[in-house]
C-alpha cells in the first residue's frame, strides 16, 4: 500500500500554500494527541507539535518515497522530542526536588472530558515510558502494530509485550471505575 | 489459535478484534465461533478498559497554533525567481556584448582619426619636403 502522505509532501515541497495549510490540519492533530499523551502537558505539546514541523519542512524536499512511511517517521521524530523534555525534566527534578506532591497533569485539567479521563491520564503518566510509548501508539493513535514497532525501534513481540503490560497496569490503577460502574 | 494467545492478544491489543494484528484476526474468528461465549468475555473485560481510555481527550491546541505552524514553513519560491538566474546571466552576457561592442566601435571610431591625423603629418611632411625640393628646382 502506498503511503497516504506522499503526494501531499511532494506538493509542499514544491512549495505549494495550500499543501502546507492541508498538512497542518492532517498532522497537527495526531501530534498534539501524541505529545499531550506522552508529556501529559498541552502547552509542552504545542512546543513539540512546532518543533515536529520545523523538522518536516526541511525533511519534505529530500524525502524519498519507499523507504519510511512519512507518519511513522513523524511519530518517531515527535516521540524523540518528547523524550528530550521528558529527560530535561528528570534532570530538573533531580537538581531541584518539589516542595509538594504534583496531584496530576495541571495545565491539562480543563481539557479532559470527565474526572474518569483525568484518572486516565494520571494512571498513563504513572506507566513506564516505554509502555505508555506503545499504549499511545497503539491505542490512541491507531497504529499498528508493525507501524509502531517501527516508530518504537523495536520488534513486533516487543511492542506486544509492553502493551500487555502497560494495560495491565492501566486496569490495576483504575480497577475503582470498573467497580464503581457496577455498583448499583 | 490457543485459548491462552486470544487473551494475550486482548490484554495487548483490546477487546476489538478489528484492531489486533490482521495476521491474527482469522484465526481469532474461529475461535470466537467455537466458544463465543467465552470469547466475548475476555473481549468484554478489554473493552471496559478501551472505554476508559477513550474519555481522555487529546488537547486541541490554542487558538491561532496552526496558522503560527503555517507561517513557519518555507516560503514558496515566486515563479519568476525560476527564471530569473538564467535570464540575468542572459542579460549579463548581453551587456557584456553590447559593452564589447561600443567599446569596440569606439575604438574604431578613434583609429581612422588617429590615421588621418598620421596621415596628414606624413603628408605634411612630404609636402615640405617636395616643397624644399620644389624650391631648391625652383
Amino acid at each position: 500500500m502506498g503511503d497516504p502522505d506522499e503526494e501531499l509532501l511532494s506538493r509542499v515541497a514544491s512549495g505549494d500554500p495550500a499543501a502546507v495549510r492541508a498538512l497542518v490540519a492532517r498532522k497537527l492533530p495526531r501530534l498534539l494527541s501524541l505529545a499531550g499523551r506522552m508529556l501529559g502537558d498541552a502547552g509542552e505539546a504545542e512546543d513539540v507539535a512546532q518543533e515536529a514541523f520545523v523538522r518536516i519542512w526541511k525533511q519534505a524536499p529530500r524525502w524519498k518515497p519507499g523507504a519510511a512511511r512519512f507518519d511513522t517517521w513523524l511519530h518517531r521524530v515527535a516521540l524523540n522530542l518528547c523524550y528530550d523534555r521528558l529527560r530535561r525534566r528528570r534532570e530538573v527534578a533531580y537538581a531541584e526536588p518539589p516542595e509538594v506532591v504534583d496531584e496530576g497533569p495541571g495545565p491539562d485539567r480543563g481539557l479532559f472530558a470527565s474526572d474518569t479521563g483525568r484518572r486516565v491520564a494520571q494512571a498513563l503518566m504513572a506507566l513506564p515510558d516505554r509502555q505508555r510509548e506503545a499504549v499511545v501508539l497503539c491505542h490512541y493513535q491507531d497504529l499498528g502494530n508493525i507501524e509502531a514497532a517501527a516508530a518504537m525501534g523495536l520488534s513486533v513481540e516487543a511492542v506486544e509485550s509492553l502493551l500487555g503490560r502497560g494495560r495491565r497496569a492501566l486496569r490495576a490503577a483504575l480497577i475503582d471505575l470498573k467497580e464503581g460502574r457496577n455498583d448499583p | 489459535m490457543t485459548p491462552e494467545r486470544f487473551e494475550t492478544l486482548s490484554e495487548a491489543y483490546g477487546g476489538d478484534v478489528a484492531r489486533w494484528p490482521a495476521v491474527e484476526r482469522e484465526a481469532a474468528a474461529i475461535l470466537m465461533t467455537a466458544d463465543p461465549i467465552w470469547a466475548q468475555t475476555v473481549l468484554a473485560r478489554a473493552g471496559d478498559l478501551d472505554a476508559a481510555l477513550a474519555s481522555y481527550h487529546a488537547p486541541g491546541g490554542t487558538p491561532g497554533l496552526a496558522d503560527r505552524i503555517v507561517a513557519t514553513a518555507p516560503r514558496p519560491r515566486a515563479r519568476w525567481v525560476g527564471w530569473l538566474a538564467p535570464a540575468g546571466m542572459g542579460v549579463g552576457l548581453a551587456t557584456a556584448c553590447a559593452a564589447g561592442v561600443l567599446l569596440g566601435a569606439q575604438l574604431q571610431a578613434a583609429a581612422p582619426a588617429t590615421n588621418a591625423s598620421d596621415a596628414d603629418a606624413l603628408m605634411t611632411a612630404v609636402s615640405e619636403d617636395v616643397g624644399l625640393y620644389l624650391d631648391d628646382d625652383a
